[in-house]
């Protein structure tokens, strides 16, 4: 039998062995150009691999796109927006008119030129589009034309002020497909891509990999970039490898270069092993949160809200599970996303056992069977719905709190589902409580959640309350930065304080990767940038 | 040739109940394969034009027989989620599958076999108190654990493997080992107990006292009685083998049609579950057949009795 101590021995071997620590000293090094870097994606088990960027809201499919598509605009470090495919633009005084100049040098992968009717093409696609709605379409809001003034100059016209645009603009999700290939495969650009970026598509094999190469005519990388010209690398492709353990043993066996989305036990270890770095940034997120179904009794009680939150220990949660590696969560928008009301909501509310208590006994929840709280024959049961695993160690998160929940005469079960019966859960309102994230650069996220005709019927997240619906709409409305910053305060601050949301962790984007590889960048939305990675000889 | 033909028809019965049910199952879970295909942002309109395209909308019954009648002609059907035939689906994945489960097979069969031997023969002394303890451990390993300390051992620590991946041999070598030793281990007790039962046979003795060598008692005798319950067993033992690749499919980076299965039940693409199924119903039978004529090859009563 294999005892705990040669499990230890065996897992900790691979940090011990490569101990090449005194042979690499960092040096400035002048970057190399060529080769292959291989890269593990942190995929999950998908058979299909979806390249079509206005129609994937999945993460690591997103962090893909960066190195095929470029975007009209850049996010800064400092979240402001900044010029890319587009060198400057006009904002109409009542906002409905947004006027680009754009860059003339700039050739698609299949050769055809960037020009304002290829902006037209693609955002009417994504706002007019005949076909299924695509995913990208909350990205444009109340999007209404494209005029072409000039082969350089597009106006972008709205229904109504949308003040989020120029920050989703950045999104890897409103990258610039090329409208001749579009018009060529149709919906099969998903897996024929063809964009303007510093990569270009060569092959895919479905759920296995994706292999980009070298775009030498790539020369208009966005002004602040690391590198500027063609990338160093020949080539760059990605493995989908959906198991953590794996895609950690594929770097420490330098069979991957790199490799993302690494669990905390091994960040740690990653952090202090010779012959290979750590890169970790923040991703811009609505954090991952739970909700409760304020739809349906008991939740639609505040009072029970307060005592379920006051039975958690958020903070003994998040150290547990992630060790340390990433911090807890207080606002529902990561920190620092624009309007991020985290710093101000810190320490906002704390543990509570015996309030708890108290208001459940109060509500007439008297304790029964196995601790657990009945009220006319009914028992205090929590159903949590899920449909994606233990992905970012999230059911850990769950089963910890679940134990905490107990203690005050709640019981909690987990609820896992295949995504279709998840979604028709959510949708008919048959849970009582789930989680979900959602990457995005602007705070107006907020409202695909928590205003009532903004969001799916299959969200997550059922809020219904007029002042922050108010707050919501006022801020998608608002030019003045500092005005529509406190609208997100506000509406941020009453989830928080009337339990409608409760953020629990702050993900960070993780790489890990081999000394070879440099020159690697995770950029500010928190999605790796390629174009200036190089591999050392 | 009845005993072919009979075992035939039967096998059609089988494939045709199993997606029958499969179909059932699919319609009883909750949730609208349009929903999803539609996407977050679908409107009612929307949702009902893709339910038209997709042809949900109809009764269960015109749907099963549009599927049965389109089986009959070889097509599969379209894929719900990427509008691709679901035959190119599965071909892009099957091969991949069925190499790492013949192999598998085939692990299982040499170590199960040659070792069940060993042990029988040497019944009570060390070596097969080893051969036993190691086989049990094998046995009741998880398939996701072993993979891992493999990975640990050859990929990280010896660097001799690789841990991803499905282009060459050498990246099948780790999940063939992983499926096949777990697989080997039930095989291996299987033989085992079945060579000691056959030994104590008064025909053994016979032979002994014939004055054969023990090399040809055991390979020309003893083995060839022996190999009847191993043989069944090995029928389900490819169907398990088949089965466990969903899970070793995802643990070494490989493609497969496990993997093309769960992402098709988790947005209830129906087409290609169906298809997924279909095929994997069909190889099991096949399998189960190819058992079932192997008796009549290591035992010429069972052609007579059939």
């Amino acid at each position: 039998m294999i005892t705990r101590r040669h499990a230890a021995l065996l897992l900790g071997a691979p940090l011990i062995l490569p101990a090449r620590a005194f042979a690499q000293e960092r040096q400035p090094a002048t970057p190399r150009r060529g080769g292959e870097l291989l890269f593990g994606l942190d995929g999950a088990a998908v058979a299909s691999f979806v390249l079509d960027p206005h129609d994937s809201g999945f993460a690591p499919h997103n962090r893909v796109f960066r190195s095929i598509y470029d975007g009209l605009v850049v996010l800064r470090p400092d979240q402001s927006v900044g010029p890319w495919l587009a060198t400057s633009w006009e904002i109409s005084p009542d906002q409905k008119n947004y006027t680009f100049k754009l860059r003339t040098d700039v050739i698609f992968h299949d050769g055809t030129k960037f020009d304002a009717a290829a902006v037209k093409a693609n955002l009417d696609r994504i706002g007019n589009g005949e076909g299924r709605p695509l995913t990208a379409l909350p990205d444009i809001g109340s999007y209404e034309s494209t005029e072409v003034l000039a082969p350089d100059t597009v106006r972008i016209r709205l229904k109504e002020p949308f003040a989020p645009l120029l920050r989703n603009l950045s999104k890897t999700t409103l990258g610039i497909i090329s409208p001749a290939a579009l018009a060529k495969h149709g919906a099969a650009i998903a897996q024929n891509p063809v964009g303007s970026g510093p990569f270009r598509f060569v092959s895919l094999v479905q759920g296995v990999e994706i292999k980009l190469e070298r775009n030498p005519d790539y020369n208009w990388a966005p002004a602040g970039a690391a590198h500027q010209g063609p990338a160093y690398l020949e080539r760059l492709t990605f493995k989908n490898v959906p198991e953590e353990a794996t895609r950690v043993a594929a770097v420490q066996s330098r069979q991957v270069h790199a490799a993302d989305g690494i669990p905390p036990q091994n960040v740690v270890a990653f952090r202090s092993a010779s012959g290979f770095q750590m890169l970790e940034k923040e991703l811009l997120n609505n954090n991952y949160t739970i909700y409760l179904n304020v739809t349906k009794a008991p939740w639609n009680d505040e009072e029970i809200r307060q005592a379920f939150r006051a039975s958690l220990d958020l903070d003994a949660a998040v150290r547990v599970i992630y060790l340390g590696t990433t911090p807890r969560a207080w606002a529902p928008l990561s920190p620092s996303i624009f309007a991020s009301a985290d710093a101000s909501l810190k320490g906002s509310w704390r543990p509570d056992l015996a309030r708890a208590q108290q208001i459940l006994e109060a509500k007439g929840w008297k304790v029964g069977a196995r601790g657990i709280r009945e009220k006319n024959g009914e028992r205090l049961t929590v159903s949590f719905a899920d449909t994606q695993g233990n992905r970012e160690k999230r059911l850990d998160v769950i089963q910890f709190l679940r134990r905490q929940l107990a203690r005050s005469g709640f019981d909690l079960s987990i609820d896992s589902q295949p995504n279709a019966t998840y979604r028709q859960k959510l949708t008919d309102g048959d849970y009582d409580l789930s989680g979900a994230s959602q990457f995005a650069p602007d705070p107006d996220v907020l409202s695909r959640l928590h205003l009532p005709d903004g969001r799916t019927r299959a969200s997550v997240a059922k809020t219904n309350d007029p002042d922050i619906s108010e707050w919501l709409r006022a801020g998608r409305r608002e030019g003045d930065p500092e005005k529509r910053a406190e609208y997100y305060v506000r509406a941020q601050r009453k989830l928080v304080e009337k339990v409608y949301a409760i953020p629990i962790y702050v993900l960070l984007y993780t790489i890990a990767a081999s000394d070879q590889l440099q020159g690697l960048v995770i950029d500010t939305h928190g999605f790796p940038q390629f174009h200036g990675a190089w591999l050392r000889a | 040739m009845l005993f072919i033909f009979r075992r035939m028809a039967g096998a059609v019965f089988v494939i045709f109940g199993t997606i029958t049910l499969v179909f059932a199952i699919l319609y009883w879970l909750p949730g609208d394969p349009a929903v999803l295909v539609a996407g977050e942002n679908a409107t009612e309109e929307s949702i009902a034009r893709i339910r038209t395209l997709l042809g949900t909308e109809r009764p269960l019954w015109a749907q099963y027989l549009d599927y049965l009648s389109g089986l009959a002609q070889g097509d599969l059907g379209t894929s719900f989620a990427t509008q691709e035939p679901v035959t190119i689906r599965l071909w892009a994945q099957f091969p991949s599958t069925v190499a790492l489960t013949l192999l598998a097979s085939t692990v299982a069969i040499v170590t199960g076999v040659l070792f069940g031997v060993i042990a029988a023969v040497n019944r009570g002394n060390r070596l097969d108190q080893a051969i036993q303890s190691v086989m049990l451990f094998l046995t009741s390993m998880p398939s996701f654990w072993f993979g891992i300390l493999l990975i640990l051992l050859f990929s990280v620590t010896l660097q001799w493997l690789p841990a991803i991946g499905s282009d060459s041999f050498a990246q099948l070598i780790l999940p063939v080992t992983c499926l096949g030793l777990i697989a080997s281990g039930r095989l291996m007790r299987m033989v085992r107990n079945s060579v000691l039962d056959v030994l104590d046979e008064p025909f053994v003795t016979a032979l002994r006292a014939k004055g054969l060598v023990e090399w040809q008692v055991l390979f020309r005798h003893v083995l060839r009685n022996a190999l009847i319950p191993v043989v069944t067993l090995l029928g389900i033992l490819v169907g398990e083998l088949l089965s466990g690749t969903v899970v070793v499919e995802t643990l070494f980076a490989r493609q497969g049609i496990g993997r093309l299965l769960v992402d098709a039940v988790g947005v209830k693409d129906v087409p290609v579950i169906q298809g997924t199924v279909l095929i994997a119903s069909i190889s099991f039978v096949i399998i189960n057949l190819l058992v079932d004529l192997s008796y009549s090859v290591i035992d010429p009563r069972v052609r007579v009795e059939g």
